[in-house]
């Protein structure tokens, strides 16, 4: 299914669309603006109506699992309170009144004009429900014309969701294309990039390479890569609470997002305070992976099949302190002998390494570009001073234990501020 | 390797009773072996156990266990390439296969077995005959067991004629179902017996393609079908196997005690043949383990899990124990009623995690491998 000017036309028509787009988004970008404040607006109705329930059938329909639960969020997420937080947050209060710089020594001044960039082609990746709308909505709110290719595990949520969009607001018509192209489809793709000034890009290692060499040389790639998370843990300030808090949020996310602790690093040098450690989080963990319903038997069968491997491939690369594995009924912790940060089994299946404060950024700087959040135990005193030492590694989240992966209003997104990118400066001599 | 050349002489090929004390000293012996010769593997065993601990058969299950994945991300030999006649790999996606090496002793082996196993079926015939193959057309190219396996089925009994579905040209594989559908009219119509070999998935969308166009022939009573190379490909398209044995004689008039299937792998290359009932009876030279699917810990008959294939068949690389990403039971022999009383193995489909949404970095291609 494609969506055009708020229309939907099936995948078939493709060529045909694209064969007019570029004509058509010169028109809107030749002849209309797009406000924020209508941008605001439509995203807060659309809010609303989710929260009224209006809604609800269709995410039923759509197999969203536990939409109840996120239903508070979303509309949370969506009204004009946080959206206008969001802004002055990302650009500041007055980023979009045209004003005048006062440079020093009697310097000539000059008019800045924030602009959107133009077009952004949004290459969404399928891996969070609704993300690839969220992407678009960005776009939106700083007047692109957004062309977005959806994720080829995208259930039609998002375009039905863009749909409501709208049809609550009709002006975002002409701002909004969709296409379920494949990502086969590398001339299509191609087409698309050429009519974009930006490209912004979600997914992991392979799809922003895959990205990279089809983008022409002139648009400006904006990034969204897959990251890793970890604890480190130097000390405690309430040792049950936060060990509690940390067994909780590997079981609840499973070790799935960017922002999960993969690898769990004790301040030391010694093994035998690893194991100690193994022996007595493993039970904290336990108690937390029971509150989650069991799994089928190939799902567990997948799990053990993984971390079995990953204990195989570490004694041949030599990093496990003998195949001693700290093993509770579906989850375990594997102690290492290395200090690498890495992708755990995943599943509740988690690495456990020394990693002495000195060592800190000459370990992690080896993992640079994928290093995001980490979820830091100490002493309370100790607290400002680990802090700056991750924030130099290049970490650009640091958490309590457990709120890993809490979603804060207003916070960066893997360390920068997703509006910021996605508009330009015109800078104007004034006479 | 005197103990494997013992274990491969025993006469009754399903003798998993009064081979157990064979067995042991053919899997100790390869065990000394591949720790003495591989590295990599010599590394593993260190975590978890050494020759020395394996003492008796019921300590077999204690040889480290290689998950597949292993043979994918390493190469793992025990002898010098040139030791190796054949080497063999699985037919992985992206780039990623298994690798085995065969060593020449482990070849005669095989010979021996693929000889005495296949009796239990009758394959072997002098009535020539022409070959339908639902697989590759073996090429310089293509190392794969499957196709290797499929070549050498059309040796069982004379060939008069061997046509391919998949045919390589421009460099890759295509399919020719049409193709197949003429040849199997034009030679149906001949007394000559054709004999099928391929995967279930293609055999099963010929015959179901065969029935829609209504063609149905009456093919020679000598004819057979051989099933092999598994359902992995097309699990979402597994059928009953019943229902398969129903179209094979409505659209061929071939019925089921002439469908012949075989269950393999690179990485457990003994020649598993359904008995007449249809069950894999494990062979003298193989041993099931079926592992709980959390903890490993081997389970008894009746009970899902992971199934861990043991043989010491080969020198040239540590396959001595495998665990496959299979999920299976093992039955009692006796409950199948063909006469047979080795225990037979039932694939129940394949380890799965479903639509798993990922970010965290390098997960998603974890999460693709482990199924490749």
């Amino acid at each position: 299914m494609i969506l055009a000017k708020g229309k939907l036309y099936n995948s078939n028509e493709q060529d045909k669309i694209l064969d007019t787009l570029e004509d058509e988004i010169n028109d809107t970008l030749e002849n209309k603006t797009l406000l924020i404040e209508t941008v605001i607006g439509a995203i807060d109705r659309l809010g609303r109506r989710l929260e009224a329930g209006e809604f609800d059938s269709l995410l039923s329909e759509f197999g969203i699992s536990g939409f109840e639960r996120y239903k508070d969020m979303a509309a949370v997420m969506l009204s004009r309170e946080n959206i206008e937080h969001k802004i002055k947050t990302e650009l500041g209060e007055y980023f979009y009144l045209p004003r005048l710089t006062s440079p020093p020594r009697g310097q000539k001044r000059i008019k800045i004009k924030p602009m959107p960039l133009g077009t952004i082609l949004h290459i969404a990746a399928g891996n969070v429900d609704g993300l690839p709308a969220y992407s678009v909505a960005e776009g939106l709110l700083t007047g692109n014309v957004n062309i977005l290719k959806l994720p080829a595990a995208d259930n039609g949520l998002s375009i039905e969701i863009i749909r409501q969009l709208t049809q609550i607001e009709p002006a975002l018509a002409d701002y909004i294309y969709v296409f379920d192209t494949p990502s086969s489809d590398i001339h299509a793709m191609k087409r698309m990039a050429d009519m974009s000034d930006a490209i912004s890009v979600w997914g992991g290692d392979e799809a922003v390479a895959a990205v990279r060499r089809l983008a022409p040389t002139s648009a400006k790639i904006i990034e969204w890569g897959h990251k890793l998370g970890f604890a480190y843990i130097s000390g405690y300030s309430d040792r049950e609470k936060e060990l509690s808090a940390l067994a909780e949020h590997i079981a609840a996310t499973r070790q799935l997002l960017c922002s999960s602790c993969q690898t769990i690093y004790i301040d030391t040098e010694s093994m035998a305070d690893i194991h100690a450690f193994c022996t007595e989080f493993l039970p904290y963990l336990q108690r937390a992976v029971n509150k989650y319903p069991p799994m089928s038997i190939g799902e567990k069968a997948e799990i053990t099949l993984l971390r079995y491997n990953e204990i195989i491939e570490k004694a041949i690369s030599g990093s496990i302190d003998s195949a001693q594995l700290y093993r509770g009924e579906n989850c375990a912790l594997i102690p290492c002998t290395d200090s690498e940060l890495e992708l755990s089994p995943m599943f509740c299946n988690c690495n456990v390494k020394r990693l002495p404060q000195k060592d800190i950024l000459k370990v992690l700087r080896r993992k640079k570009g994928y290093l995001q959040t980490v979820g830091l135990i100490c002493r309370e005193e100790k607290r400002d001073s680990l802090t700056d030492a991750l924030a130099k590694c290049g970490v650009v989240r640091i958490t309590r234990s457990g709120d890993m992966s809490e979603t804060f209003s207003g916070e960066a997104h893997d360390g920068e501020y997703p509006l910021r990118r996605y508009t330009r400066i015109v800078n104007i001599e004034s006479i | 390797m005197k103990y494997r050349k013992e274990l491969f002489k025993t006469k009754d090929p399903f003798d998993t009773k009064y081979s157990n004390m064979r067995f042991f000293r053919a899997a100790k012996e390869n065990f000394a072996f591949q720790y003495k010769n591989c590295a990599e593997y010599r590394k593993i065993a260190d975590s978890f156990v050494s020759p020395d601990d394996i003492k008796s058969y019921e300590d077999i299950d204690k040889i480290p266990c290689l998950p597949t994945l292993v043979f994918k991300n390493h190469k793992l030999f025990s002898t010098k390439k040139y030791k190796m006649p054949i080497t063999a790999t699985s037919s992985g996606t992206k780039g990623k296969y298994s690798e085995v090496g065969f060593d020449t002793g482990g070849l005669w082996c095989g010979l021996k077995m693929v000889l005495k196993i296949s009796k239990l079926r009758q394959l072997f015939s002098l009535r020539p005959c022409r070959y339908i193959i639902f697989g590759y057309k073996p090429h310089k190219g293509n190392r794969t067991a499957v196709t290797k396996t499929a070549f050498g089925a059309t040796f069982f009994a004379p060939a008069i004629s061997r046509t391919y579905a998949l045919k390589f040209s421009d460099g890759k594989y295509t399919a020719d179902l049409e193709g197949i559908i003429n040849a199997v009219v034009k030679y149906g119509k001949s007394k000559i017996p054709l004999r099928f070999m391929g995967f279930p998935s293609y055999t099963y969308f010929f015959l179901k393609t065969m029935d829609e166009r209504g063609i149905y022939l009456k093919l020679n009573k000598h004819s057979k079908i051989m099933l092999g190379g598994g359902w992995k490909q097309f699990y979402t398209e597994q059928v009953d196997k019943s229902t398969l044995y129903a179209l094979a004689k409505k659209v061929l008039g071939i019925s089921d005690e002439n469908i012949v299937e075989f269950f393999g792998a690179v990485e457990h290359p003994i020649l598993y043949c359904d008995c007449k009932n249809h069950h894999f009876h494990v062979p003298a030279y193989s041993r099931v383990i079926i592992r709980d699917v959390d903890t490993l810990e081997p389970l008894g008959y009746g009970k899902t899990g992971l199934v861990n294939l043991i043989t010491p068949m080969i020198k040239a690389t540590p396959i001595l124990s495998v665990m496959t990403d299979d999920l299976g039971v093992l039955h009692d022999g006796k409950e199948c009623g063909c006469g047979l009383s080795s225990p037979y193995l039932e694939i129940i489909g394949r380890v799965g995690l479903s639509d798993i949404k990922t970010c965290a970095a390098g997960a998603a291609d974890i999460l693709s491998e482990v199924k490749l």
